[in-house]
């Protein structure tokens, strides 16, 4: 019991002094520039597993960044004399990243619409892009030569591009919802739902290379997509009134367009491909094998301490909403005012998906405050106060389900509230809640994929990741759901034994004789 | 060993809502004296109890414990509860310990006890009762004799002042009953002062010292166990023990 307790201050104090680690890029702000990519849109950025071809680690993970977005990342940061920092950040993530001011730029095949240009600023062109369409090669519309050919068609786009709004230039065309990333529309290209997507060349001649069953579609002149300099360019994000934005334009200024198109071609040429060569299982866990362990490391973290600290948060809740509304005038009104907030909490963070939780804490925060949380340690507190709240009201059950004569008895003792709570009440209320916070625990560990809206490198982020650069999107996400399914199944039994061990042993020693004094081995637990 | 009054209750009334319980209560218990009241069920047996270790909040009237009034706010409520012990007709035991920390757990929380003086007490107060052997059981693995057993032995192991007893048997089969009530022999002759509600008048008759018959919420008459029982003076009592000796006597 000692050791126990000891154990939950020691996890306690972990929490804490994570939540009290400011980012260390916030602080070394003047010497680094932050970049912030998706690290999955290759030829543009993509994540490798080593620093080979110039490639860049990312913050706060094992793995590295390359790509066309990296080699000028790093052309703009040494004009800037800083050290160049690449911040992984989901598409949708990349603009409240950039004005919170965790990243200081948006190096990630954006192009500077008038939209964006609303809430943040751009530099100059780094790149000029075409619009494609990809379409599988045995497919209806594998030889359409231009956009009239797609009426009938089931096309969609990237969410939040303009390669999306470009389909209403086709007549006829069935605009399936958009799609959230590459890797998704990929998987919905093969699988069939769709009959094409929406791209620009350099992600086009990438997917061709890597995947022999799908084609890129170019439209000469008019029989393309009108599109406008503001989407075709790719500019760099910058926040509003960036001091520097002259200097970068004057770097970017240097590079020539023959350079710009060795680098993409190099780019092209050096992105990760899949190794198909013996058993595909084999093949995956060797190239990626590290970033697998690495995300579930970190999703087993993230649940683990999710659940140990939202317990504790749902014991304490239920410990104070339990407390008997007696005494003074002014202690009762306390005790109102404190559970009626305590129900706030609760409804708010059950009524809430935890994804909106997710971004509203991580770029709310420094929006709001410029309060610059460590990625992991708002997981951590995001899933935390999330379990507190659901188990909050199983602790409270827990609590009033025991019998009204254990309260008696103990008091009939002597003993005060906190005592009783303490020796006798709470460790039954315990052992009857436990199979909730089992529960609670399996959900968290499928659960914290959607922190990847705050890219924390989780189990399903990185399973994203490879699927993205590997194109392998079936194989890699089976993979994903066996380590998922294994990490729930261990857990649970796991858990289930300490119930077991916790209710004791089925039967009990007689001590030898009844007449006799014995003293039993087991020292009692007091 | 002059009459030293305990416990002394005036003009004690409860009322639940409007339902008024208890009735201008007037009572004396003197150290080492066995009290019992009996008296039909509803008639407020329980509520005294309760009101006399403060499980229930007296509406109006005195109690006091030597010559100090309980009802007062500066009162240390957990010393004098440590000091007048409880057994309860449905047990209680702490389902989460077993049956040696059940005895222990009081002491070392509320009387600061060394653990290892604790449980020296409450081995020999387990064996006592004949319950030593089932130090390792779980509440949820004993009949409910041996919990009632167990439950006098953890509050014995308090060394308390006083011991309330409130319908300790009613709740057994019939083959347990005679277990506890020879536990209770024990420590009546032992000299500790206990207030007993029970069904059980033969056994009420043989160890009290003194009876009280509650009817509707007051003492309809008390008086020696003789006088009581084999010469009451009020047709209620008679009514009363004539239901409980048509039944038969244990
Ligand atoms: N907490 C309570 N609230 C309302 N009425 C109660 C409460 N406790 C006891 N009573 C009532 O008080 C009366 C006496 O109860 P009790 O003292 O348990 O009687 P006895 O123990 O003699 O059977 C009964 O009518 C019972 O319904
Ligand atoms: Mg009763």
């Amino acid at each position: 019991m000692k050791q126990h307790r000891n154990f939950l201050v020691w996890l306690g104090l972990l929490f804490l002094a994570l939540l009290a680690i400011p980012t260390q890029t916030s602080q070394a702000a003047d010497n680094t520039f932050k970049v912030g990519m998706e690290a999955g849109y290759p030829p543009f950025n993509w994540t490798q597993t080593d620093s080979s071809n110039g490639a860049v680690q990312i913050q706060g993970s094992s793995s590295y960044a390359g790509g066309y977005d990296v080699q000028m990342a790093k052309k703009v940061a040494q004009s800037l004399g800083k050290k160049l920092v690449v911040v992984k950040t989901s598409w949708d993530g990349l603009a409240p990243a950039l004005t919170s001011g965790k990243i200081d730029a948006i190096i990630a095949g954006m192009s500077p619409t008038p939209e964006r240009r609303r809430t943040i600023d751009f530099s100059d062109t780094y790149y000029k892009s075409q619009l494609v369409i990809i379409v599988r090669k045995n497919g209806k519309y594998a030889d359409a030569t231009k956009l009239s050919d797609f009426k009938g068609a089931k096309l969609t786009g990237q969410l939040n591009t303009y390669h999306y709004t470009a389909l209403n230039q086709i007549k006829g065309v069935i605009k399936e919802p958009a799609m959230k990333d590459f890797p998704s529309m990929r998987v919905a290209l093969e699988s069939g739902t769709i009959d094409g997507y929406v791209s620009e060349k350099p992600e086009g001649i990438s997917v061709t290379r890597a995947n022999p069953n799908v084609k890129m579609l170019e439209f000469k002149g008019n029989n393309g997509f009108h599109t406008n300099p503001a989407d075709t360019d790719l500019a760099i994000g910058l926040r509003k009134n960036d001091p520097n934005k002259a200097k970068i334009n004057a770097a970017l200024a240097k590079i020539t367009p023959q350079e710009r198109d060795q680098i993409m071609t190099k780019a092209v040429e050096q992105q990760p491909q899949s190794k198909s060569s013996g058993n595909w299982v084999i093949a995956l866990l060797k190239q990626y094998g590290g970033m697998l362990a690495s995300g579930t490391g970190i999703t087993l973290l993230i649940s683990m301490v999710g659940t140990i600290v939202g317990f504790i948060i749902g014991l304490l809740v239920g410990i104070v909403r339990t407390i008997p509304r007696s005494g003074s005038k002014a202690r009762r009104g306390l005790l109102r005012v404190v559970d009626w907030l305590l129900s706030v909490y609760i409804e708010v963070f059950r009524g809430t998906p935890m994804i909106v939780q997710a971004a509203v804490v991580y770029y709310g925060a420094a929006q709001a405050f410029g309060w610059n949380m460590n990625r992991l340690a708002a997981a951590l507190v995001i899933v935390s106060v999330n379990t507190g709240a659901y188990l909050a009201e199983i602790m409270r059950g827990g609590i009033i389900a025991v019998d009204a004569g254990q309260f008696e008895a103990a008091h009939a003792l002597g003993m005060t509230h906190l005592q009783t709570m303490n020796k006798i009440i709470l460790p039954q209320a315990i052992r009857n809640s436990l199979p909730a916070v089992t529960n609670e625990f399996v959900i968290n560990i499928k659960d914290t994929s959607v922190l990847s809206v705050i890219s924390v490198s989780e189990l399903f982020f990185q399973g994203s990741t490879i699927a993205g650069q590997n194109f392998q999107f079936f194989h890699t996400y089976l993979i994903i759901s066996a380590i998922y399914l294994i990490l729930t199944f261990t857990i649970t039994r796991i858990l289930r034994a300490i119930e077991k061990h916790m209710a004791g042993p089925q039967n009990y020693n007689l001590m030898a004789n009844q007449d006799q004094v014995s003293v039993p081995k087991n020292n009692p637990e007091v | 060993m002059e009459n030293e009054k305990i416990i002394t209750v005036a003009h004690l009334e409860k009322t639940f809502g409007d339902h008024q319980v208890l009735k201008d209560i007037n009572l004396e218990v003197n150290r080492g004296e066995v009290l019992s009241i009996i008296g039909a069920s509803g008639s407020g047996k329980s509520t005294l109890l309760r009101c006399i270790n403060l499980l229930e909040q007296p509406t109006s009237g005195d109690i006091k414990f030597h010559d100090q009034s309980i009802l007062t706010s500066d009162f240390d409520m957990t010393d004098y509860r440590a000091k007048v012990g409880m057994v309860f007709q449905s047990f209680n035991l702490f389902n989460n310990l077993n049956v040696l920390q059940n005895c222990v757990i009081g002491q070392t929380t509320v009387l600061k006890r060394d653990p290892e003086a604790a449980k020296k007490v409450a081995l020999e107060q387990l064996d006592k009762v004949g319950m030593s052997p089932y130090v390792n059981a779980k509440p949820a693995q004993l009949s409910g004799g041996q919990k009632q057993r167990v439950g006098i032995a953890r509050a014995v192991s308090m060394n308390p002042e006083v011991l309330l007893f409130d319908e300790p048997t009613s709740a057994l089969d019939p083959e347990m009953v005679d277990d506890v009530l020879d536990s209770m022999r024990a420590l009546a002759h032992t000299g500790l002062t206990m207030i007993l509600v029970t069904h059980e008048m033969a056994f009420a008759r043989d160890i009290s010292d003194h009876v009280v018959f509650m009817d509707q919420g007051v003492i309809a008459e008390e008086g020696s166990a003789q006088e009581i029982f084999t010469n009451p003076q009020k047709e209620r009592t008679q009514t009363f023990l004539k239901r409980y000796l048509q039944g038969g006597m244990r």
